[in-house]
């Protein structure tokens, strides 16, 4: 069986720069594994700007981040393979990897968890209605957008008004799209006060508080939803034709579900809680990976 | 015009099992499809038991099969090569009112000969089953039940009645049936079939297929349903089947631990509603019941609900009828007229029933090369990590994760889509993929161009499940 002193599973902002942090503190046996096959996690699909203020300076994209942490990567020796899944995890402290090019089994001294958050669906809030096409999560619809340059509908309603939902409500009017309302349950917007002012007072994107989306409506594809008033139980048609939920993430720590506190094991970025904004993931990453890199030159 | 010895009319479970038996037989069989995919009508919602059989009135056909067909089912399972658990099942009372209910239930399959049944303390059941109410006041424990994934089984059974020469005709939609000196003439928004006879196994709309040359004996009331799905990572899951016998004599409610690891809690009940749309009202039914018998649980781990259609059959003076109806109006013409449960468990055996019938009214010979083996979709998930990585080193798609949360490889998904996944839900229903917390949203895509690229159309063509159900902006969504 291979060995490595220090796996880390996912290559976002958090795991690049544990990795990184891991090798300045000594360590040479660095191995960082993503499914993804390009390092940065999240970040390339985030096109817009607003990365980096406080490491790098100035405000980049997502993809120009990236290529920072990138390049701190190139130029130490960590191992990274991209489009690898890991696949489970053992207290005996081995991990199973799966990528096109096999399946293997590691041993590891160390593990940091840099899996970042997944997103939580439509499906969990069990709202009435049909099961339409036409409802993406604000992650999906901004992968098709962004990555892939697919087209989703052209009038559209966004279901939470976090940074998620704001900056795809933006993304969906430059597509030229038509975004009929954000709807929030609280009584103010969720996400960073920035990005309110850039994205949807910039383009006066209608923001609806205290509602939610009560019931889908349309077979098979969807045709809208009824929008509820929680103060006064009021509820409404809302035609649309596509229906995107920004309703919050998860960290994503699959890979360790019933485990204790192990001496071996750190989190690290949105696995460990929820970040906003990306420099703080990184941050966390590279404290995570210095001390672990510490602990293993010991 | 086509020419056929049997004609079997609905692609759901009852006709998938029908067309299997009847393979058993050296006929020459079509079965047709209103729809693109096979399992996506009544087949595709409901409760997933695998019934032991004690519900039923003694001397019926329905209690006769039930028993019968659950003791069948793990050969059934094996053949088809389908995941079957048989968790066993308890059915739990609140008060003395319902104790009696099922003791009755305990006695009445006693006299039906269905093995291991128990009568349970509340104290004995709770042991068995932690995660049962302090309020059960008693249990019927009945080891048989188990859980299989409805549309995994028609699936398997359509896929092995192909491999033995049935011929499937999808998109094929009965719109007329006529007499001829030979049989029956069916004309179809495709192609016209002659035939010798028919099985009408159309779901819902049997009463009226059957109501295209013949009189039919009943109607079919329908009514809808609501549930939930719980994740598998949920807490205070139950290992066994739970069912609730209320008090008062109400609906009942289900708690299975399906195949996949998941709980499925339901169902509710709303008359006279024909509608796949989920209701507000049916979800809080199933919340409130689900927290009375099973309080642990926490119902946050929802990460799907979804509605059910009940094919209620009715004489047709509006009394409802509790025994199956098998109905053969003249020979070579036989009706499964309004089937519900426990049609999922009795499938293969009204399948057989029909098909045996049929065989001697045309005095069909067995056949010799009838193969009853069908193999699913090799899931790398399932295999030790020996045979794993012998399975990448042959095929690489193997080693490649798309729907992260239940494991399903690229490899799978080329799989689905080669044994006639035409839509995502399509390859949903074949590899499991999108059955997982993240319903989806994070596989969708990939499964999507896989689709476009299998199927040979535009990105923008592919559909969730059925037409009209683009996913992207129809035709305009680029390739
Ligand atoms: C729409 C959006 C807008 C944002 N806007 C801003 C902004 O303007 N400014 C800002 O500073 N921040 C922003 N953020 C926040 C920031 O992007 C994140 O906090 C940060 O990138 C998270 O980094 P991470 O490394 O923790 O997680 P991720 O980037 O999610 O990385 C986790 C990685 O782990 C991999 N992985 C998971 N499980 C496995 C496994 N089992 N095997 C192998 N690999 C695995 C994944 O493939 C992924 O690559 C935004 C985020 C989003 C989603
Ligand atoms: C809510 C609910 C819960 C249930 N729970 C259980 C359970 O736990 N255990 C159990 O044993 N049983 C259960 N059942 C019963 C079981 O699900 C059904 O008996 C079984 O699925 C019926 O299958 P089917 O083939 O008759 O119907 P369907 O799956 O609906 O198949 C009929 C097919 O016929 C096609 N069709 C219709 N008209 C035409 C036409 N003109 N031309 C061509 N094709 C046509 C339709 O498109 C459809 O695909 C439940 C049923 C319901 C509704």
């Amino acid at each position: 069986m291979e060995r490595t002193e220090l796996l880390i599973v996912g290559a976002g902002a958090a795991g690049i720069s544990a990795a990184c942090a891991a090798w300045d503190a000594g360590c040479r046996d660095v191995l960082l594994a993503d499914r993804l096959p390009y390092a940065g996690g999240i970040l390339p699909q985030c096109i817009h700007e607003g990365f980096g203020l406080s490491a790098f300076g100035s405000e980049l994209t997502g993809p120009a981040y990236v290529e920072r942490l990138a390049e701190g990567l190139a130029q130490r020796g960590v191992r990274f393979l991209p489009g690898k899944e890991v696949l489970a995890v053992t207290k005996e402290k081995t991990a199973v990897l799966s990528g096109k090019g096999g399946v293997e089994e590691i041993r590891f001294e160390r593990l940091i968890l840099a899996t970042g958050s997944r997103e939580r669906t439509v499906g969990s809030l069990s709202i009435a209605g049909t099961r339409p096409a036409g409802i993406f999560t604000a992650g999906q619809a901004q992968e098709m957008i962004n990555l892939h340059h697919w087209r989703l509908g052209s009038q559209v309603v966004i279901l939470g008004s976090g940074d998620m939902g704001m900056i795809l409500a933006r993304r969906f009017t430059l597509e030229g799209k038509q975004v009929l309302a954000v709807l929030e349950q609280d009584a103010h917007y969720g996400g960073l006060a920035r990005n309110f002012h850039r994205c949807i007072e910039a383009y006066q994107i209608p923001i609806r508080y205290r509602c939610t989306v009560r019931e889908i409506h349309g077979m098979p594809r969807i045709t809208g939803v009824t929008v509820e008033a929680l103060d006064n139980g009021k509820s409404e048609f809302l035609p649309c034709d596509t229906l995107v939920t920004a309703i919050g993430l998860v960290p994503e720590r699959e890979l360790i579900r019933g485990f204790e506190k192990e001496p071996w094991l750190s989190l690290a970025g949105n696995c460990s809680r929820v970040y906003e904004l990306a420099d703080s993931a990184a941050a966390e990453g590279a404290k995570v990976g210095r001390y672990v890199g510490k602990q293993l030159v010991k | 015009m086509k020419d056929l010895d049997v004609v079997v009319i609905g692609g759901g479970l009852l006709g998938c099992l029908a067309a299997r038996n009847l393979c058993r037989w050296n006929l020459h069989i079509a079965l047709l499809e209103a729809r693109e995919d096979v399992c996506t009508g009544i087949s595709r919602a409901n409760t997933a038991i695998v019934y032991p059989g004690y519900d039923h009135k003694p001397g019926t056909l329905k209690s006769e099969m039930c028993v019968r067909a659950n003791a069948r089912f793990d050969a059934l399972c094996q053949e088809l090569d389908v995941p079957f658990s048989r968790c066993g099942s308890l059915m739990v009372s609140f008060g003395e009112k319902a104790d009696a209910v099922l003791r009755k239930k305990y006695e009445n399959g006693l006299l039906l000969g269905v093995p291991g049944l128990r009568m349970l303390s509340g104290e004995e059941a709770r042991k068995m089953e932690p995660a049962l109410a302090e309020g059960v006041s008693s249990a019927l424990y009945a080891p048989t039940a188990g859980t299989v994934n409805p549309w995994e089984l028609g699936i398997a059974a359509c896929e092995n009645a192909t491999a033995n020469g049935v011929e499937l005709c999808l998109n094929t939609c009965v719109l007329g049936i006529g007499r001829t000196a030979k049989g029956y003439r069916i004309e179809t928004d495709q192609e016209v079939f002659s035939c010798r006879a028919v099985v009408n196994c159309s779901g819902l709309s049997a009463d009226s297929v059957q109501k295209l040359l013949f009189p039919t004996p009943v109607y079919i009331a329908p009514d809808a349903a609501d549930y939930l799905i719980l994740d598998k990572s949920a807490e205070n899951k139950p290992a066994h089947i739970i069912q609730y016998e209320p008090e008062d004599g109400g609906k009942g409610f289900n708690a299975v631990p399906t195949v996949e690891g998941s709980l499925l809690l339901g169902p509710s009940e709303r008359k006279n509603e024909v509608d796949f749309a989920v209701s507000k009202e049916g979800l809080s039914f199933v919340r409130e019941r689900a927290a009375r018998v099973l309080p642990g649980l926490n119902l946050q781990d929802t990460i799907r609900s979804f509605a059910a259609v009940r094919p209620n059959p009715q004489h047709p003076d509006g009394s409802s009828i509790g025994s199956y109806v098998i109905d053969n109006p003249d020979s070579g013409f036989w009706s499964l007229i309004g089937i519900k449960t426990p049609g999922l468990t009795c499938a293969d055996e009204l399948g057989r029933y029909v098909a045996d019938r049929l065989a001697a009214e045309l005095c069909a010979e067995e056949r010799p090369g009838f193969d009853p083996h069908r193999v699913g979709i090799r899931r790398a998930r399932d295999l030790p990590l020996s045979e794993r990585v012998v399975l990448v080193q042959e095929n690489a798609a193997y080693g490649e994760i798309l729907c992260h949360c239940e494991g399903v490889t690229k490899a799978e998904i080329l799989e689905a889509i080669r044994r006639g996944a035409v839509s995502v839900d399509g390859v949903k229903r074949r590899a499991g993929s999108g059955m997982g917390c993240c319903q989806g949203s994070r596989c969708e895509r990939a499964v999507m161009e896989l689709l476009a690229a299998e199927l040979g159309v535009p990105v923008g063509a592919v559909r969730k499940d059925g037409p009209g159900s683009e996913i992207l902006e129809g035709s305009h969504g680029k390739n």
